[in-house]
């Protein structure tokens, strides 16, 4: 009941809207976000360890366990400052802009379900920069127990705003029990929020470890005794990577069936990333832990920002793994990576997916006719989030071996011509009309070029849509369509 | 009651409200870190003549020394308006934000340049540049701002003319009328001076009595100095309150006539706390610029009345929008958004973190060593 009001809701305000789409160029949108993604990830993940890091060393010092660590965390505590809080901040409100640039539905369906997670993360991050800079302004004359206080309320805090976003983010890929339910406990408590929230927070321990490593052979006139014995404390952050393989495996087992398909080989460029990620990490935790093991570890400048690098590559990979292996949604059973919604493909394909799109096509300069435009119209609408038409993963390419019905046939079982893609959401002309664009496209865009209006295709576009059906591809018909 | 915004919906007046509220949040830190750049970037371009040259005077040793975390508040601040904007105009928001492209993308990495330029500013470093060198690093941070500002005024504007957007996305011509973008952002600018003088004030006054931080403010604070200073605040927030009701006025005119209409009598409850605001403030202004020193109570005034301007021109502004968008489509939203839930969590989180961040800003009040 719910759910229903839920959808005619969307129905009727996503049918009269249409955004404007940005064309980029050559990159498509999918890597400009990774890129602020990974970025943001990277710093922010720093800024929530380095809490720890900071608490930890403050406590060696006062306890009289490091004379050095006080030196330490006075002059961590700055490029925190300057690197992360500022950076981490920033590049947060980037993600928020560059995620409207790419799919304005996909957000704004996130913020729908859970801006009030969200305002409540908000509130942390005000805590967690009031903390930050009393601390910051005045670590050199608070007392000990003042200035161990205030790390322990920043990091709760910036911890805090990891465990929030965390529980949004999972639920991108696994909605679990919440999408018949429509409750927010069963969306935030998603079936992989558990493994993730613990991963990532290791990922921040690690990071920030790391990151220590480095600045501990920056801090001038240290000896080397001393560089050793912080290095030695700060790799103690490590140590919890070994439960990393276990929590990876919980992950992929909390994962849909598909996605976890692509990322184990179904598709090789997530299996490549995951495969970085994994391998990164094992040298990352190789290290730290044989290091450990024999009590002696010391960790160079350069070495540790070699690590730092690896790390930095482990993120990426997990990231693109992350975004990656939600196809064909961008959040699961809830909206296509095309920003079409799984309850609008029956509807669009009645009434037209460009039918009421009233922004002109820029970036086509030459269009001979109108079904030529049209077709370029319903490109822009459902494919150009994932595909250019000749630039990188170019649809114009892809199909170059085709004839025009073997195009009308496998556009029209868009998803079981290849599971990650969602199903065609248009009408029969509309689907001609973009097999006219591509082959135009490939006839180098001539400025005359004749279509055909031959209901006998239409009506066969039409059966093979039927019969691809209105529903994303499943596992079971994914191995269906192997045999 | 046909009183904006308890007129409206329910659902829509209650995220009306909490999106207000947090945007004067917002604007607080917004405006300290607008105006205060710029009259940085001026100090450093005019010395002056007098014994303390302006970009060594207390007040701009306060800016210097504050902006960082003025911006750093200014960007956390602006998350929460950021959010409920979302849920009351989802379309136009959107829109407006592909429609700027771009421009919009660049509002981030701008911010990255003008806070990393905001600590060379701060450094002691800079002091011994090239009257020329200063000149532009100064300018080059108030240009950082002002493009942002520009942005927001710009996507708010494209945001609730919906009749062009077509023709936005094929000539790229975001503004559409320069007179009514220049003079909303104007306004923004100008009333940004009052706000940063009436927080400077505190500050000048706190650094007076307590001579803790940044030793050569606390040096300069006596005496004559600090009273011409005070002199300073009081004439930028009085130019700045005036400026602002002149743009206030040309922005009003650029409105068609029935909007104007339907201004004045649904938002005429919101007329007092503007004309008291502005009395307050001009009478505490005109006080210190007569009297030798400040006082408490004059503080206060000034502040009321700051507060009270921001609050009627944050309610007015949501007025103006909301009489441009489609209500049955805004309705629906957000009465469906209104069921999610998770409102408790927010309100009981919200209270435990204040409560942390006064005991953070008690410790640092109680629990230094001394120098
Ligand atoms: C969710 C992202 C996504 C969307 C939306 C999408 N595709 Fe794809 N598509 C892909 C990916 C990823 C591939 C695999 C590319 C490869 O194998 O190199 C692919 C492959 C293809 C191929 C090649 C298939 C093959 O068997 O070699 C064609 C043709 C194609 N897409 C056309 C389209 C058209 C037309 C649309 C719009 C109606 C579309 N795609 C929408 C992601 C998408
Ligand atoms: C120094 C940097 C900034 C300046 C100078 C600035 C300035 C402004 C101005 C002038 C407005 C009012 C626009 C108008 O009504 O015409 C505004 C609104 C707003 N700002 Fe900021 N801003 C800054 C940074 C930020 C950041 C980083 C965020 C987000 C995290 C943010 C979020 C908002 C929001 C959500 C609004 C309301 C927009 C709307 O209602 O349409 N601001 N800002």
């Amino acid at each position: 009941m719910i759910r229903n009001v839920h959808a005619s809701r969307l129905i009727e305000m996503h049918m009269s809207h249409i955004y404007p789409v940005n064309d980029y160029g050559p990159l498509m949108p999918g890597l400009v976000m990774a890129a602020v993604a990974i970025f943001h990830v990277f710093l922010a993940q720093f800024a929530v360890g380095g809490g720890f890091l900071l608490c930890y060393f403050q406590w060696l010092s006062m306890t009289g366990r490091n004379q050095y660590a006080k030196l330490f965390v006075h002059g961590y505590f700055k490029v925190l400052v300057m690197i992360s809080f500022v950076m981490g901040a920033l590049t947060g409100v980037g993600i928020w802009f560059t995620s409207i640039q790419i799919s304005a539905p996909t957000i704004g369906e996130m913020v729908f379900n859970f801006h009030w997670i969200w305002a409540t993360e908000w509130s942390f991050f005000c805590l967690e920069i009031v903390a930050g800079y009393c601390f910051y302004r005045y670590h050199d004359r608070l007392t000990d127990k003042a200035a161990l206080t205030l790390l322990v309320l920043y990091t709760f805090a910036a911890w805090a705003s990891l465990f929030w976003i965390n529980g949004i983010l999972a639920w991108q890929l696994t909605p679990g029990s919440w999408v018949e339910s429509r409750s927010i406990a069963d969306g935030f408590f998603n079936p992989s929020f558990w493994p993730s929230l613990f991963f990532r927070t290791i990922v921040c321990l690690t990071l920030a470890s790391l990151a220590g490593c480095v600045l501990v052979n920056m801090i001038p006139n240290l000896d080397r005794p001393a560089q050793q014995s912080l290095v030695n404390r700060a790799a103690h952050l490590m140590a919890p990577m070994v439960a990393m393989p276990i929590l990876g495996v919980w992950f992929l087992m909390a994962m849909p069936p598909d996605s976890r398909g692509w990322v184990l080989g179904g598709s090789p460029a997530m299996m490549l990333f995951f495969m970085i990620s994994v391998g990164a990490s094992v040298a990352i935790g190789g290290y730290a832990v044989i290091g450990l093991w024999m009590q002696r570890l010391y960790i160079n400048g350069a070495t540790a920002t070699l690590l730092l690098l690896l790390a930095f590559g482990a993120t990426a990979g997990g990231e693109f793994v992350r975004e990656g292996s939600r196809k064909p949604y961008s959040i699961r059973h809830v909206v296509y990576s095309s920003g079409i919604l799984p309850e609008e493909v029956a509807e669009l394909r009645r009434i037209g997916c460009v039918s009421n799109d009233p922004f002109p096509l820029m970036h086509e300069p030459g269009l001979p006719n109108e079904t030529v435009t049209l077709g370029a119209k319903v490109f822009r609408r459902q494919c150009a989030v994932c595909h250019t038409m000749e630039g990188s993963n170019a649809v114009a390419h892809l199909t170059e071996s085709w004839d025009a019905d073997q195009m009308r046939m496998n556009i029209a079982k868009l998803q079981q011509t290849k599971p990650f893609m969602p199903p065609f959401a248009g009408t029969p002309a509309e689907l001609e009309a973009l097999v006219s664009y591509i082959l135009w496209v490939q006839d180098d865009r001539p400025s005359e070029y004749a279509v055909s209006e031959d209901q006998a295709v239409l009506q066969q576009i039409a059966k093979w849509m039927d019969e691809a059906g209105t529903q994303a591809a499943t596992v079971t018909s994914m191995e269906r369509e192997k045999r | 009651m046909n009183i904006f915004p308890f007129n409206l919906e329910p659902s829509l007046c209650f995220y009306v409200v909490v999106y207000v509220l947090t945007l004067v949040l917002h604007a607080i830190f917004m405006t300290y870190v607008l105006a205060g750049s710029i009259y940085l970037a001026w100090a450093s371009m005019f010395p002056g003549k007098t014994a303390i040259v302006r970009a060594r005077s207390p007040l701009a040793e306060v800016l210097r020394d504050w902006m960082p975390f003025a911006l750093s508040a200014a960007i956390t601040a602006g998350v929460a308006p950021l959010l409920f904007v979302q849920i009351i105009y989802r379309q136009e928001f959107y829109t407006s934000n592909l429609l700027l492209g771009w421009r919009w993308m660049m509002v981030v990495p701008v911010l990255i340049v003008g806070f990393y330029l905001l600590y060379v500013v701060k450094s002691k470093l800079i002091s011994q540049w090239s009257l020329a060198a200063r000149g532009a690093v100064t300018v080059g941070v108030a240009g950082c701002f002002l493009f942002v500002a520009f942005c927001w005024t710009a996507n708010h504007l494209l945001g609730i003319d919906a009749a062009r957007w077509p023709d936005v996305y094929a000539t790229g011509a975001v503004v559409s009328s320069v007179v009514s973008l220049a003079s909303r952002l104007m306004m923004w600018v100008s009333g940004a001076f009052p706000v940063m003088c009436m927080l400077a004030l505190w500050q000048l006054v706190y650094y007076r009595r307590r001579a803790t931080d940044v030793a050569s403010v606390d040096r300069q604070h006596s005496g004559p100095q600090f009273v011409s200073e005070i002199r300073v605040l009081a004439r930028m927030g009085l130019g700045g309150l005036a400026l602002s009701l002149m743009f206030a006025t040309g922005y009003a005119f650029t409105l068609d006539a029935q909007i104007r209409g339907e201004f004045i009598s649904d938002g005429i409850v919101w007329a007092p706390f503007l004309v008291v605001g502005g009395v307050f403030q001009a009478t505490g202004w005109f006080r210190l610029l007569k009297s030798e020193g400040d006082s408490f109570a004059i503080r206060v005034l000034i502040s009321v009345g700051c507060l009270s301007m921001l609050v009627a021109v944050g309610f007015l502004r949501e007025m103006l929008r909301i009489s441009k968008v489609d209500l049955t489509v805004v309705n629906a939203s957000v009465k469906a958004a209104a069921g999610v839930g998770g409102f408790e969590l927010f309100v009981g989180f919200t209270i435990l973190n204040i409560g942390l961040m006064a005991y953070c800003i008690r410790l640092v009040n109680r629990r230094t060593t001394g120098e």
